[in-house]
């Protein structure tokens, strides 16, 4: 139950919005935005396999977040230059993620043996989903009109 | 010979859960291209057809909640002359026949229909059944006790049945007690992706859309030559759904017909209901795969569709099935293939597993919504995935465990609404 009278409005205010329609974005579909992503993430991806300090892993995971990024968020409403800037942060913040997992675990391979490595590939997929949902949904933040945000503010 | 077997059921069942990550990703994209056109291709059906209509509202100890949904009705913007409203009192011993009753002797519309302790308590089908004998409208609607629909909800569902293919309508179920804690939050962020998405993409798509059970409605004739609610099901709205469907009518999903729901609020309601929807819809697909295979009324991507969502409740146990079987292919093998399917596990983790909408289908259908903050909960889902994981796999060993010893599958376990919901909504 909300806690005061304040929050029980805005929360009012929020669901009445919703229900009263003109909810949410007119989409404007753009064609050009998904070929520039896409292309993008081909390039990106091949990088990420071509180059020798990045591992297969990473790799996988980043080419798996550029093609699900580019698919579900370059289609909504935004400028090109917000979207590949967007998908340009996403990619430094996998690379980084990816190699402070990969530097954990081999200090832990160092000190606990070559068993810790087998920990390390079971779990950083599952790390990866996690910072790759969370950014993602963040940047839907980013990517909504102005003119929708007051629903809940 | 044994990794042979591991390696060929993996990959079964990963080519399985891709079938699922597929359809609901051409789900997303459908339903955004469609979003490309505007709000007014939402506009369907004929607004001026307006047939009598009859409501069902069945109610079991919901005096929490009774009162508000009956004020409602008397709020609806339907014309009162084509409307009857009819409380089915499931043999109650709280105040709700008491609160049903003032309603009833204040507006001529209300009907209350008593059930004693012998006909009652029998689950939401049996107590529909008995509201259906005394309906007196060409379309038959009905909502649940907790549930707050908009006031012109009436008219979004009638119109649709201007088209005679129409046999049954679905409207949209949001969220009432959404701000009241993180359970609340991620059953809106469930229902978002179910509905805004999910639904309506099979709608536009021309697939199987599903009757929810509840803010939905089915032509009188059609629903008495079915029979009415089978009483043996416990998933009696996709039971529904599918004798519609193979009586050659279809179902549409109006999105613009919304209507408030109290979710569950904490994880033992949580699983107890959708222990309930698990069992149902595993029973519907027994019960029917073969029969949508079969059917001369459906065309091919019906079908396929129609077997997704009967199988659907299955994924969550092939999901934790395929995740035991890659561990000891992990260590067995060494081959470089295996990490690129390994990757694909927490894929499949925000995707097939839980209310079986991925969280891109929940993120679209919250920007769709024009909702800013609300998919910053969508990482937590996975906490209600892997919750489904337990409740699919019980719900499955039950139901076989029942099957094979002939003992009665049907458990009503009610969900008991608070009527915290009540504090949201405005008083006039």
């Amino acid at each position: 139950m909300p806690r005061d009278k304040s929050k029980v409005a805005l929360a009012i205010k929020a669901l009445i919005c919703i229900s009263l329609g003109n909810r949410g974005p007119t989409l404007e579909w753009k064609t050009s935005h998904l070929v520039f992503g896409f292309s993008a993430a081909a390039i990106a991806s091949y990088a990420f396999f071509s180059c020798p300090r990045i591992n297969n892993e990473s790799a996988i995971m980043l080419t798996i977040f550029n093609f699900l990024f580019v698919s579900v968020t370059f289609p909504l409403n935004g400028t090109l230059v917000r979207k590949s800037a967007l998908l340009l942060i996403g990619n430094v913040i996998g690379l980084s993620w990816n190699y402070l997992f990969s530097a954990l675990a081999h200090v832990v391979a160092y000190y606990f043996g070559e068993s810790a490595n087998t920990l390390y590939m079971i779990l950083s997929p599952f790390a990866n989903l996690i910072w790759i949902v969370s950014y993602w949904s963040v940047c839907l933040t980013v990517l909504s009109k102005s003119e929708n945000r007051k629903t809940e503010d | 010979m044994i990794v042979e077997i591991l390696e060929v059921l993996f990959l079964g069942l990963a080519g399985l859960m891709m079938a699922y990550l597929v359809r609901h990703y051409i789900f997303t994209l459908a339903v955004l291209r469609w979003a490309q056109k505007g709000r007014k291709a939402e506009a369907t059906g004929n607004a001026s057809y307006q047939p009598t209509v009859s409501i069902l509202i069945p109610a079991y100890n919901e005096e929490r909640v009774i009162g508000r949904i009956l004020q409602r009705m008397t709020e609806l913007t339907y014309p009162k002359d084509k409307l009857q409203v009819i409380v089915i009192d499931d043999a109650s011993t709280d105040k709700t026949e008491e609160i049903s009753e003032q309603y009833s002797s204040t507006f001529d519309l209300i009907k209350v229909l008593h059930r004693n302790e012998n006909e009652g308590r029998r689950g939401k089908a049996s107590a529909l059944n008995a509201g259906l004998k005394l309906v007196a409208g060409e379309i038959v609607i009905c909502f649940d006790a907790d549930y707050y629909p908009q006031r012109d909800v009436v008219e979004q569902l009638a119109k649709e049945f201007a088209d005679p293919e129409v046999g049954a309508v679905q409207g949209r179920v949001t969220v009432l007690n959404e701000p009241y804690n993180v359970v609340t939050r991620l059953v809106a962020l469930e229902r978002i992706g179910g509905y805004r998405v999910d639904q309506q993409a099979r709608n536009n798509l021309g697939l199987i859309t599903q009757f929810g059970g509840t803010v939905g409605g089915f032509r009188r004739d059609l629903l008495e030559r079915l029979g009415g609610w089978d009483e043996s099901m416990l998933a009696e709205d996709t039971d529904l759904t599918f004798r519609v469907y193979l009586a050659g009518f279809k179902v549409h999903y109006v999105n613009g017909a919304e209507c408030y729901e109290e979710a569950v609020e904490n994880w033992r309601a949580y699983w107890r209901q959708r222990y309930r929807w698990a069992r149902g819809h595993m029973q519907c697909a027994f019960r029917y795969s073969a029969a949508v295979l079969k059917s001369h009324n459906l065309v091919a991507k019906e079908k396929i569709d129609g077997l997704l969502l009967l199988n659907v409740y299955f994924m969550p146990v092939l999901t934790l099935l395929s995740w035991l079987i890659c561990i000891p292919l992990f260590f067995l093998l060494t081959q470089p293939w295996l990490f690129a399917f390994w990757a694909l596990a927490p894929i499949s983790l925000y995707s097939f597993v839980g209310n079986f909408a991925p969280f891109f289908e929940v993120g679209v259908g919250a920007y769709l919504d024009g909702r800013r903050r609300a998919p910053w909960l969508i990482s937590l889902l996975v906490v209600t995935f892997l919750y489904n994981i337990p409740i699919c796999t019980k719900a499955l060993l039950d139901l076989l465990i029942s099957r094979a010893s002939g003992k009665k599958s049907t458990c009503w376990n009610k969900t008991m609404h608070s009527g915290n919901g009540n504090s949201y909504i405005m008083k006039k």
